[in-house]
């Protein structure tokens, strides 16, 4: 297998293997909690030892407070690796990589959906959160549905959560629907379009320390770095393209060898 | 038809269709998501809310998506020899179907064979492995390859259809329609069918017997051709539009271009001397100086020169940035045509040319520049002009837009009259025959949409797709093939075909060089 499948499970399993919920039912809420892991998890999964830092952010500006700690963690991780953490250890964009494996009809997606990102992240985790002091991201975030949200209510015995399903809940799972069908014919349909964990860190992509290099005189413009990529970019044209998460898959498909990393 | 099948089946039982197309994971993960949600919602239910209309669009939507992925089927992404193919052809497919020594034949092409043989092969000069070591040889493998007819045919539909012109542009469109169903005629001027591959293009490049058996297997289709008609002579246009739902104008560039210069009407036109020659009038024409880098001018120089006369090629641009086909010109080069690059004819006498050297940038776009006072004269019996043709399309009158030079102007294949369609050269311009198929093709399909009242983008959405049976194979290391050619002074002595066949296992080794781009590159 490949060492980024490798990976890609071994950290959805660090992420989310707090055992003793099958036993006790209900979320972990230990010390671990404190941490923040840098990338989209749901913490209301049962099985997360970790924090997601977008409900963390989105609790701060609720609290009408500056997310220092938050801000901090995506600024180290951003400058260093850019979006290295969202083709390496996201769970729900290895989700979403084995969603577009299934054999079925493929689409495109205009480059201009990108930009949407940053629509979600001010509007709905900022705005809309400073406003109403709800995270409301959380409340139509599909990670949060698949990983929370589905198992919570399934598991839950004394039936205080099945009383509280309502629209809401209806409308979280249409959403995670929805989502799931357009990542089998669209590549990592979720963070090319609105993950706003994915659009913080894509703006550290052209300023991070380790990043890509595309050497322009080897470069027969064949493409092949476009047809692999989870994302769809073609790296060839734009280095810094704000949808590159350095999954390195190109570097090692580049049939001239004219793509490489490099560190600043 | 097991696609119709597999729709019907899908808009009944999620997921059913796909797993009796054979893609069982594709099958199982539609059924899981829409019956898995399902279940979900009744496990938890509370009740219907306003969200739950969001949800039901949700089920609705996947439900649609599940009978057009059944119906469409799967397609890897498009390679770049896939992509550049102006005939759409997939390349890769047939390749892989070669090297894995699949039973898996590929579904038919018109004018497959042909493109085998004189094609400028824009997928070899954009092929991946060109990266590795050398590009594979595309156009050379489909002498491996056979096509198979599609077994289904639509309904027969009362609709008529004209096309005027039976070259490979109008014939491909013809056999997309017949093919649908609809009632064809092809009307054409000359007394055979085939256009330039029947009357101009030589012997020793595509064999008139590869023609006929074009013709033959397109004529399966059972549509009519009216060979010696000429629209606007024996036809006319307003009598077409009458009698016929739809018109298709492929009548292709046939009046030579006039350089406008000093004694233009001493020279002979490079099509007259080429059709002359595929007739067999032998001509004696002594020293020969042909103008122009296409196609055309080498064909005349290289069948001159089978008829024992000395030429030159006279090039206003440099040898590299010629349009005419690579091969052509590397094996007109070793049969000893002489090309001289960089010039421009100014005056032409009897007997007599006189050449203006120029100068300019590399690459076909940049502009040439006459370097005054640089004149001299060559001694010449005959002048050929291979410069280029404009369409003869006065007998539209003024029905459809032109431009300045008498193309038709077109916006994917519709014309600004109603029930007028082009396609092919008379809207491109000279271009190649693969650019004539793929044209052909599309506003077949164009005109498929129009008569059945249904906007261009719902035909699309709905088309069905090829998707081959393909198997990876593993990165070889083998040279590219050298083509066999015929021995040089041999071949100048007749006009059989140049080229020669390799051996299927020389094909198979070369097909497996083919690196499969989209499987390869496909994301794991």
């Amino acid at each position: 297998m490949k060492l980024k499948r490798t990976v890609q499970i071994i950290a959805t399993i660090i992420q989310n293997s707090y055992i003793p919920a099958f036993f006790a039912g209900g979320i972990y809420q230990g010390v671990l909690k404190r941490a923040c892991t840098p990338i989209l998890n749901c913490w209301g999964c049962p099985l997360a030892w970790y924090s997601c830092p977008m409900g963390g952010l989105q609790h701060f500006i609720g609290l009408r407070l500056f997310p220092f700690y938050v801000a901090g963690l995506f600024g180290t991780v951003g400058m260093v690796v850019g979006r290295m953490t969202c083709g390496w250890i996201c769970p729900f964009g290895f989700f979403q990589d084995l969603l577009y494996k299934i054999k079925s009809f493929k689409m495109k997606l205009p480059k201009v959906f990108s930009y949407f990102k940053y629509v979600v992240l001010v509007g709905v985790a900022g705005v809309i959160a400073y406003i109403t002091a709800e995270p409301w991201f959380c409340k139509l975030c599909p990670d949060g549905a698949l990983i929370a949200g589905i198992p919570l209510v399934l598991a839950d015995t004394t039936g205080d959560l099945r009383a509280l399903v309502g629209w809401h809940y209806y409308m979280k799972i249409a959403i995670l629907l929805g989502i799931i069908l357009f990542s089998i014919s669209i590549k990592r349909f979720f963070c090319r379009t609105f993950c706003p964990v994915g659009a913080i860190y894509s703006i550290f992509n052209r300023f991070s320390v380790w990043r890509l290099k595309v050497d322009k005189d080897k470069c027969i413009a064949c493409e092949s770095c476009q047809m692999v990529c989870p994302m769809h970019v073609g790296i060839y044209r734009h280095q810094h393209d704000i949808d590159c998460i350095r999954c390195l898959d190109c570097v090692k498909i580049c049939p001239t060898k004219a793509i490489k990393h490099e560190v600043r | 038809m097991k696609s119709g099948r597999t729709a019907l089946l899908s808009t009944f039982i999620v997921g059913a269709g796909q797993i009796y197309a054979g893609r069982l994971w594709t099958g199982i993960a539609f059924a899981a998501i829409f019956y898995g949600s399902i279940a979900l919602m009744v496990i938890i239910w509370t009740g219907i809310n306003q969200a739950f209309w969001g949800l039901l669009a949700a089920w609705v939507l996947i439900w649609l998506y599940n009978i057009l992925d059944a119906h469409k089927g799967f397609r890897y992404q498009k390679p770049p020899c896939e992509k550049i193919c102006p005939a759409g052809i997939m390349p890769w497919a047939y390749i892989n179907h070669l090297a894995t020594d699949s039973e898996e034949r590929y579904p038919y092409v018109p004018f497959f064979d042909t493109l085998g043989r004189i094609c400028l092969a824009p997928c070899e000069s954009h092929c991946t492995r060109r990266g590795i070591d050398a590009p594979v040889a595309i156009r050379y493998l489909r002498a491996g390859v056979k096509t198979i007819l599609p077994v289904h045919r639509h309904k027969p539909k009362k609709k008529k259809v004209a096309i005027v012109g039976a070259g490979p542009c109008g014939l491909s469109a013809a056999y997309y329609l017949s093919h649908r169903g609809y009632r064809v005629t092809v009307y054409e001027r000359e007394e055979k069918p085939g256009g330039v591959l029947g009357i101009l293009i030589p012997e020793f490049r595509h064999p008139q017997a590869v023609l006929d058996q074009e013709i033959e297997t397109l004529m399966t289709l059972k549509f009519e051709l009216k060979c010696g008609v000429e629209i606007g002579k024996d036809v006319s246009i307003e009598e077409l539009l009458r009698d016929y739902d739809a018109v298709f104008v492929a009548t292709g560039v046939w009046k030579p271009i006039k350089l406008g210069i000093h004694g233009e009407e001493n020279a002979l036109d490079g099509f007259d001397v080429l059709r002359r020659i595929k007739k067999g009038e032998l001509y004696h024409l002594g020293k020969v100086g042909i103008i122009g880098g296409g196609n055309t001018a080498i064909d005349i120089a290289r069948s001159l020169i089978r008829e024992g006369h000395q030429v030159a090629i006279y090039y206003r641009r440099n040898i590299e940035d010629m349009p005419a086909e690579h091969e052509n010109l590397e094996e007109a080069k070793e049969e000893g045509v002489e090309i001289i690059p960089l010039v421009v004819p100014v005056k032409i006498e009897k007997h007599k040319i006189t050449l203006l050297r120029t100068e300019c940038a590399e690459g076909r776009k940049g502009q040439v520049k006459k370097i005054e006072g640089s004149e001299f004269e060559v001694k010449l019996d005959t002048v050929v002009m291979a410069i280029g043709q404009h369409p003869e399309t006065d007998f539209l009158k003024d029905l459809v837009k032109f431009d300045k030079n008498r193309h038709i102007k077109t916006k994917n294949g519709k014309t600004s009259h109603q029930k007028i369609f082009a396609g092919g050269d008379v809207v491109l311009g000279s271009a190649t025959i693969a650019h004539a198929v793929g044209h052909g093709m599309n506003a077949a399909r164009r005109i498929d949409a129009h008569l059945r009242g249904l906007p261009i983008f719902l035909v699309t959405l709905f088309r069905k797709t090829y998707s081959p049976k393909v198997r990876l194979l593993p990165l070889t290391e083998t040279p590219r093939i050298t083509i066999p050619h015929r021995d040089i002074e041999e071949r100048k002595g007749d006009f059989k075909e140049v080229e020669l066949w390799a051996k299927r296992e020389e094909l198979m080794n070369e097909a497996a060089r083919c690196l499969a781009c989209p499987l390869r590159y496909h994301p794991h």
